[in-house]
Formats: C-alpha cells, sequence, structure tokens
C-alpha cells in the first residue's frame, strides 16, 4: 500500500510538471497587434513644406484625435506623401516601411470634397496598379472641405470604385485652401 | 450493475421506480422492512431498496426503515438491496399480508471499490433541472458542449459563427452561468460572447442543467444556473473496460474519434482511466455557399485515477484540451463601413465559397489543463470530510487578419493572448441523514492570475477570493414534502493593472455578498411531483464591464467598462413541475416557470454617439446597469400515440425586459421598460419518435438511461425575436424557421461486446435561415444538410 501511495504522488509530481511545461513552451507568445495612431501628410513644393497630422495618441476612445487643418495656397502644385506610425510600441514603429514593403497588398484612397483641390497621379505598386503612398496635390480657387484618406488591405480590386479588402484606417482631414 | 446504478443516480432513479403503472389487481399491500448491518446489528441509513418486477423502489432512512406501498397480493418480488458499505443482496418476498420484514446486509471487505460519495448522497433538486437524454448526448458529443445542449428546454445556445458557442440558461449565458466539469468549475475567458467553454463532451456521461440561480451551491456568478458535466463512475470491478466511439459528419467532413479505458488493478482499490479524443473538420456548407475558413482541429486528452483505504478515498484528474476554430473569413471587417457593405450583401464579401480543410487567419486556439485532486476522509457513519484542489490553466490566443501578416517574423503572433491560472481549494464537512437533516458546510478559496498580451482589450489582474457555505435538507420518509436552504457568503478581490501605452489601468475592486437558497419538494402523488425554489445570488462585474476600452470588430461596436458598476444581484424564483400518468397514453413531462429578477443588470447601452478612431467613427455602447427582470416557461412532454409510436414536445418561452432608472418594480415601469438585447426568442420543437422492442427491453439499460433502438423525426420552430431594444440594431432579428432532423439508434451485441449505432441528420430539408443569437447573423446562413454517422463499442 504504502508503494503505490508513493508512485501516486510521483505520478502528481509528473503531472504538475508537465503542467509547468506547457505552459513554459508557450512563453513567447507576445502578442503582435498593430495601432495605427498617427498619420503625417507632408506636403511639399512651390517653396511651401508643411506636415499634417491626425493623432490618437490614447487609441480608440478616451481622448478625441487631434487632428490638423491642412492650410495650403490656392494655384499651386505640391507633392504629397504619407507617414504612417504605431505610438504604441517603444520605441514608436514607423509602418510606413511596412507598407511600403507590401504595396501590392495595399491602396490608399483619396476621397476629396474640396471644390478647389485636385488629387491626382497615385503612386503604383510593383504590379502597376495604384498604391497612392505619394500623390500630387493640385490647388486653384480658394475654398474649403475634406480629404478623407483610407488604406485599403487586400483589396479585390484596386482600380475599382469600391476597391474592396479591409480598412486599416480611415481619417479626414479638414481642408482650407487659401 | 443495479448496484451500481442505484447509488449512482440515488433518489431521482428511485422516484421513477415509484412513478411505475400497475394492473388491476389487489395492489394496496405495503411492504414495510428494517435494515440492519449483519456484523454489527446496527441499523443502515440510506440502503436502496429495489423491486425491479414491481418497478419501485425506496431508500432506508436513518433508522433503517423502509416502506414500499401498493404491492400486489401473494406476488413473488425480487427485493434488491444495496448499501454504500456493503454487499448487494436479492431476497425474495410474497405478500399476504402487510408485512415487516427484517433484512440483513453484509459488509463486503474485499470489495475495494471507488466511489463518487456526492453521488451516493445526490438528491432530486428543489432547483429545476433537466438532464440531456443518452441519445441526444451521444449524437452531439462529436459536435460541442452548445449542440449538446440545446435540446433542454429552456436551453439554447448564443453563437459566433458555426463553429464557436455557448450554452444560454433561460437567457443568461457567459459569466452568469457556471460550468462545472467533474466537480471543478471551468475558469476561463467566459466573459467574452466568441469564447467556447473549453470542455470535451467525451469525458462526461451525464450532462444535466440545473435552472435558476444556483450561487450557493455553484458559487459566485451563477445568477442563471448550471452545466453540470459528471463523468462515468471509475470502474470497480477488477479488469479492463471502456470504449472507443467514432463519429463522421457529412457537412464539413468533419471526423472524430474518442476511446476511454479503465483498468482495475488487481488485488487493490485502484482504477486508472485513460480517456481522448480527436477531431478534425473543414469549411462548413451553407445551403447556398460554403463557408470561407470554418474548420475545426481538437485534440483532448484526459487522466484519472482513484483509489481507497479504510477510510480514505482518493482521486486525481488531469485533463488537456486543445482546440484551434477557424472563424468565418467574411466576418472580418475594418471598419463599420465594411460592416454595412457585409450586412447589405446577400452572400458573404471576401468569402473563399469552396471546400477546404486549412485553418487561416481569422481563428482562435485555445488550450485548457485542469489538475484536481480530491481527498474524502469518512469520519464516521454520519460524517464525511472532503477536500478538493483544483489547478487550471486556459491559453486562449485569437489570430485576426491583419495588415503585416505576410511578414515572416510576425506570421505566427497572434493579436490578442490571454492566459489565466486559477487555483482553487474546497473543503467540506457533510453529513448523512441526522434527524432528518443531511447536509454540509464548507469553504472555498480560490486564486487568480490574468496576463493578457499586449493590445487586449481587458488589463491584466490578480484576485483573491473566498467563500462560506451551509446547505441542509430535510425529509421525513414518507411525508411527502421535503425542504431544502442554504447560505453562503462570497468576497473576492482584484487588482487590475495595465502596463501598455495606449491608456494606463491600476485599480484595486472588491466585492463582497451573500448568497441564499431555499426550496421545497412536495410529492403531490406517486406520478406527479412539485417543487419550488427561490434563490439570490450575486455577480460581480467582470474585469471587461470595468475595463474595457476599444472596438469590438465583429459587432462594429466601440465599447466602453465603467469601473463604478456595483455587483449584479439576481433573485430567482421558480416553480417546476413534474407529472406522468401511465394512464393517459403514457403521458410525462415536466414544466417549469420562472421570474428571474436582476438588480443591476450590466447591459451594453447604445449611446446615439460615434466615437472617433483610426478607422473611422463607431457607434458607441457603454455598459451601464439598471433592473432587469427574466420571465418565461419551459415544458416538455411525452405522449404514447399507438404502440411504439410516441410524441414529444418542448417548449421554451422567454421575456426579458430592462425596468426604468431607478425602478425596481416590474409593474410600476411596465411602460418605461425596454427589452434585453439578445435573448432567445421563443421556440418550440416537436417529433414523432418510433421505439422498438419496448416491452421486452433490458431493464439494465433502461436503468443506465440508454434507449432502445428508435427512429425520431422532429422539426424546430424559432419564432423570429420581436423584442429586441429600440435602439443599438443594426439589422432586423432574423425570420422565423423551421427545421427538420431526423434521428436513428440502435443498439447490439457484438461477440458480447455492446454495439452502438446512430445516424443524426440535421437541417433536413437544407432550409435556409438566420438566427438572432448568432453574431453572424450579419454576414452568413446557418449551416445546411449535415449527417452524421457514429459507431461506439463498449466493452469490458
Amino acid at each position: 500500500m504504502k508503494h503505490i501511495k508513493f508512485s501516486f504522488f510521483g505520478l502528481l509530481l509528473i503531472g504538475i510538471t508537465a503542467l509547468s511545461l506547457m505552459t513554459a513552451c508557450k512563453k513567447d507568445n507576445q502578442t503582435e497587434q498593430e495601432f495605427i495612431t498617427k498619420i503625417v501628410v507632408h506636403l511639399s513644393g512651390a517653396g511651401f513644406d508643411k506636415e499634417f497630422v491626425w493623432q490618437d495618441r490614447d487609441g480608440d476612445g478616451g481622448a478625441a484625435p487631434l487632428i490638423d487643418t491642412i492650410s495650403i495656397p490656392a494655384n499651386v502644385q505640391l507633392s504629397a506623401s504619407l507617414h504612417v506610425f504605431d505610438e504604441s510600441q517603444t520605441p514608436v514603429a514607423d509602418v510606413t516601411e511596412e507598407i511600403k514593403a507590401e504595396n501590392t497588398a495595399h491602396l490608399f484612397v483619396y476621397k476629396n470634397s474640396v471644390a478647389g483641390l485636385t488629387i491626382s497621379d497615385l503612386n503604383t505598386d510593383n504590379n502597376g496598379k495604384p498604391f497612392g503612398l505619394e500623390s500630387k496635390w493640385t490647388t486653384t480657387t480658394v475654398s474649403s472641405g475634406l480629404v478623407e484618406i483610407l488604406l485599403h488591405h487586400e483589396p479585390t480590386d484596386k482600380t475599382a470604385a469600391e476597391p474592396g479588402g479591409e480598412i486599416d484606417f480611415d481619417v479626414a482631414f479638414p481642408v482650407k485652401v487659401r | 450493475m443495479l448496484y451500481n446504478i442505484a447509488r449512482l443516480f440515488g433518489a431521482c432513479l428511485l422516484c421513477a421506480y415509484t412513478c411505475a403503472n400497475l394492473r388491476a389487481q389487489d395492489c394496496h399491500l405495503a411492504l414495510r422492512g428494517h435494515i440492519i448491518d449483519a456484523d454489527t446489528k446496527e441499523p443502515l441509513a440510506y440502503a436502496s431498496i429495489i423491486i425491479k418486477d414491481a418497478r419501485k423502489g425506496t431508500t432506508s432512512d436513518e433508522n433503517g426503515y423502509f416502506s414500499i406501498p401498493n404491492l400486489c397480493e401473494s406476488t413473488p418480488y425480487t427485493v434488491d438491496l444495496s448499501h454504500v458499505e456493503c454487499a448487494h443482496s436479492t431476497q425474495i418476498v410474497k405478500l399476504t399480508e402487510n408485512q415487516e420484514v427484517n433484512f440483513q446486509l453484509k459488509h463486503n471487505a474485499a470489495l475495494h471499490e471507488v466511489i463518487v460519495s456526492e453521488k451516493a448522497v445526490a438528491l432530486q433538486s428543489t432547483q429545476a433541472e433537466n438532464v440531456v437524454a443518452h441519445a441526444d448526448l451521444e449524437a452531439s458529443k462529436g459536435v460541442n458542449l452548445g449542440e449538446t445542449l440545446k435540446k433542454l428546454p429552456g436551453v439554447s445556445i448564443l453563437s459566433t459563427g458555426a463553429t464557436i458557442s455557448k450554452p444560454v440558461i433561460q437567457g443568461l449565458h457567459s459569466n452568469r452561468i457556471a460550468i462545472i466539469n467533474n466537480g471543478v468549475a471551468l475558469e476561463g475567458q467566459q466573459w467574452g460572447s466568441e469564447h467556447a467553454p473549453e470542455i470535451d463532451p467525451f469525458t462526461a456521461d451525464k450532462i444535466s442543467v440545473v435552472k435558476g440561480a444556483a450561487g450557493v451551491r455553484y458559487g459566485v456568478g451563477a445568477i442563471g444556473g448550471a452545466v453540470v458535466l459528471e463523468p462515468a463512475v471509475l470502474r470497480e470491478k477488477t479488469g479492463v473496460g471502456g470504449w472507443l466511439a467514432l463519429g463522421g459528419f457529412s457537412n464539413g467532413y468533419g471526423g472524430v474519434a474518442s476511446g476511454s479505458v479503465d483498468w482495475h488493478l488487481p488485488g487493490r482499490s485502484l482504477t486508472f482511466r485513460l480517456q481522448g479524443t480527436a477531431k478534425r473538420s473543414g469549411n462548413l456548407k451553407a445551403p447556398d455557399y460554403w463557408l470561407g475558413n470554418t474548420g475545426v482541429s481538437e485534440l483532448n486528452g484526459s487522466f484519472r485515477a482513484g483509489w481507497k483505504s479504510a477510510h480514505w478515498q482518493h482521486e486525481i484528474g488531469v485533463t488537456a484540451f486543445d482546440q484551434k476554430l477557424g472563424i468565418l473569413r467574411a466576418s472580418h471587417i475594418g471598419n463599420l463601413t465594411d460592416l454595412l457593405r457585409a450586412i447589405d450583401s446577400p452572400v458573404p464579401l471576401n468569402n473563399p465559397d469552396s471546400f477546404s480543410y486549412k485553418i487561416n487567419r481569422p481563428f482562435q486556439s485555445a488550450q485548457h489543463f485542469v489538475l484536481k485532486y480530491k481527498a474524502e476522509f469518512r469520519i464516521s457513519e454520519k460524517w464525511k470530510f472532503s477536500s478538493q484542489y483544483s489547478g487550471q490553466f486556459n491559453n486562449r490566443r485569437e489570430y485576426d487578419v491583419v495588415r503585416q501578416s505576410s511578414s515572416a517574423a510576425i506570421e505566427n503572433k497572434p493579436q490578442l493572448s490571454f492566459r489565466l491560472w486559477t487555483n482553487t481549494l474546497d473543503l467540506a464537512l457533510e453529513h448523512f441523514p441526522i434527524h432528518h437533516w443531511q447536509g454540509g458546510v464548507g469553504v472555498q478559496a480560490i486564486q487568480q492570475y490574468n496576463l493578457v498580451g499586449r493590445g487586449g482589450l481587458i488589463p491584466d489582474y490578480e484576485s483573491y477570493g473566498g467563500s462560506v457555505w451551509a446547505m441542509e435538507r430535510w425529509r421525513r420518509y414518507p411525508l411527502p414534502l421535503e425542504f431544502e436552504a442554504g447560505v453562503r457568503y462570497d468576497y473576492r478581490q482584484t487588482h487590475a493593472v495595465t502596463s501598455g501605452t495606449l491608456h494606463n489601468i491600476d485599480t484595486l475592486v472588491h466585492y463582497g455578498n451573500a448568497s441564499g437558497t431555499l426550496g421545497a419538494i412536495y410529492h403531490i402523488s406517486k406520478n406527479i411531483t412539485a417543487s419550488l425554489n427561490s434563490g439570490y445570488a450575486w455577480r460581480p462585474p467582470n474585469i471587461n464591464e470595468l475595463f474595457a476600452r476599444g472596438v469590438h470588430h465583429g459587432a462594429g461596436t466601440y465599447e466602453e467598462g465603467n469601473r463604478n458598476l456595483r455587483p449584479e444581484q439576481a433573485w430567482n424564483t421558480n416553480l417546476n413541475l413534474q407529472f406522468e400518468a401511465p394512464q393517459w397514453q403514457n403521458l410525462s413531462g415536466q414544466i417549469t416557470v420562472y421570474r428571474n429578477y436582476i438588480r443591476d443588470f450590466i447591459y451594453l447601452d447604445p449611446q446615439k454617439t460615434f466615437v472617433l478612431t483610426s478607422r473611422g467613427a463607431f457607434p458607441a455602447y457603454f455598459y451601464k446597469q439598471s433592473n432587469a427582470v427574466l420571465k418565461g416557461l419551459d415544458g416538455s412532454f411525452s405522449l404514447d400515440l399507438i404502440d411504439h409510436l410516441s410524441f414529444e414536445g418542448r417548449i421554451s418561452l422567454l421575456r426579458a425586459f430592462r425596468l426604468a432608472d431607478g425602478d425596481s418594480t416590474e409593474t410600476s415601469s411596465q411602460k418605461a421598460h425596454d427589452w434585453l438585447p439578445l435573448m432567445p426568442s421563443d421556440r418550440y420543437q416537436y417529433g414523432l419518435k418510433w421505439t422498438f422492442g419496448g416491452k421486452n427491453h433490458d431493464l439494465k439499460a433502461a436503468e443506465s438511461g440508454k434507449e432502445n433502438s428508435f427512429i425520431r423525426l422532429s422539426a424546430g420552430t424559432t419564432l423570429r425575436q420581436t423584442r429586441i431594444p429600440a435602439d443599438g440594431l443594426l439589422k432586423d432579428a432574423p425570420s422565423t424557421y423551421t427545421t427538420f432532423s431526423f434521428d436513428a439508434g440502435h443498439t447490439f451485441m457484438l461477440h458480447g461486446k455492446q454495439l452502438e449505432v446512430g445516424l443524426n441528420i440535421q437541417n433536413l430539408t437544407n432550409v435556409r435561415y438566420r438566427e438572432y443569437l448568432n453574431f453572424f447573423r450579419y454576414y452568413t446562413d446557418e449551416p445546411g444538410f449535415s449527417a452524421a454517422v457514429r459507431a461506439k463499442l463498449i466493452f469490458g
């Protein structure tokens, strides 16, 4: 009887060890979660060089996002480039490079309601399809409105009006053409 | 075998016996008797006395006396006597007049049996309770726990697509119910509606659902009831025995294999059990399209051992559960625009409309490990002390479709990870009837540690709790009344911390509250039993209700917790009537009416505002609380139409609404109420069952709940849920639907081994429908036609 009892405690020990081993094996399960908290529109050309920022430092909810008004002169042609950041990580992660590396799986879409602004010449991906990280902003008359910038991931058709896929970000900047 | 079974099912089964039919004859005699220990000459309390031929039985009272009324004159009866500590005895008795007989039972020292003692004292519940029928249990074990339970009246399932489902008892689910597997309360991330319970139904031999506030018995949180899974008792005879079950499903081309082996060591009171289940299935198919990425893979195993010495009885158990669940690809959305587009589309968007076994992102992986050790010490004839330790580790990871998923460095990384460690210690002192009172007192200590990966919806936390309870029951045979009363006090303290860079939490919350239960059973006649139970239970706010902050992508809502929430307090009353009328076409059934008043019911309140995020604006939902009432009726019945053919029916009705703020009475605020979201709509099930070999069936099989060969055609109608909150629903509840199912089962002997085979067809007519309680009703139809075959070989 004593012998049996001993072997059982041994068994119990094996059980506990197995349990903790299983736990140990999974120790490396650090999650990989991206939070896009900052989108920068860099506009330059014709003696103009300025960055406009959409930023939600504390993530969804909490404090409302801070959004710059894009204020640009009339009758100019500017080059626009976007920069995307995840500030939930330390150091802050610049997501732009990753998006650039996977340019065929991404598409930036601009929805423009400003009368005196035309957004054109989206740069293309490795397959020659639209990508949109860089673009050309041409202003004419004094006007104001909104420019909504969306990042589509794995769009089904990059040239369609509704490119499909999932939306990674969807932000709107107020725009003033002076 | 009879001996074990009688002990196992205790009073419940005996009650069933007394409900049996009797033929016209002079059958008014009673057998009265006294049972004593053959060695000590002491009376034996709680011995089982069963008369097979008359289908009657009872148990002896604390002084060893019993009485079985309504026996027939000059008929030889075989009286089976059994007692937990004694050898089984059979005697033939012929009655000519009301007689008192003395029986002697011998202690059997050579019989080293492993007895799960609480089963010997398991009494009929004063609360409404339903047990899953054997055939239904066997037919649905291969699917999942939710599927196993949904045929019970008052039970429905809340699902997230076709792969994730969890039980809903009378409208309440998740943290409002307890799931008890082999005496251990499952501790996982149950707060999430898309987190299915980590349970392998193949480990269970009996699954029952206790309805209504069950806080005293099952601990803090069980304000809606409990799902109780009990394994088969470990083998008591020397030798090897077990079973092997195989199943195949046409929808998803799935297969499941499960096996269990018991080995009782010769000459020792030691039994081992090794059990395992493996399951694999691919994409399911709705009537019109494949449901892309709905595969499932599962691998579970468990080990148990039990042994006993003079006064001690020990049991250890280790359970491992590992599951990977594919989530419908079309359900992944980025923002509200995506969601609205998905809702408007008649077919799922981004749906790989083909069959595949491959499980891609999005998917969930859940692992659950349990280590349990239980020791019982028999202090005396009357008293028993038991202690149980359980350790659990729950590891849940959720893999989403992410922008960067193609880059190698993060390919295998989850987006959400939750790891929960739970340690529980239970001590109890229980007694067998003393002056007609039976019950016990106990304490429980619990410690939990929860680690959430970066970006989780809830903070890390560490929690401590303690409970103390007492429960007593009174029955004085042969009085037709039984009473039960119990009280419990629980205390919980939780320290929540996040160290992420987005928003920080460092808060200590603590809650303490009492629970109580009061119940009575009245045996109106031998065929009708009424029970009334009133219970008070509470639930502290969950971690997500306190601290959640973020977008719930499946629902397209922004959800925010509130750290000032108070605990919920539920006061549940249910009246339950069980009846059997052999004279009226063998009519039998059960009906339960209930009312659950919940003070400070926590719910998600639509704010009519939007929260601006980097993915656009989402409608805001805040966790709020107000008083709520859930009331309804569940019932089931069966009726013989002609020989072998019976009609079965089940009904579940529920009305669940919230009272206006500050109102505590239902009547004063009828006008101001709003319906509670996601409550099961009214549902009816009805079917015809053809049973073979009814009359000369093997009694043994009937006793163990196993049914004879049968064919059953049934239909279930779920009405459209019209009682939905005025605000906040993106799409109206789906229409009323009716689905048909077909069932058949047969048991035969194969070289001395029992072989059970079955066929089960779900959605026989391949009907297209959506269910209100499925979050994915926005995206897809429910699965179509599915045929499942199963075989189970029982050996040893």
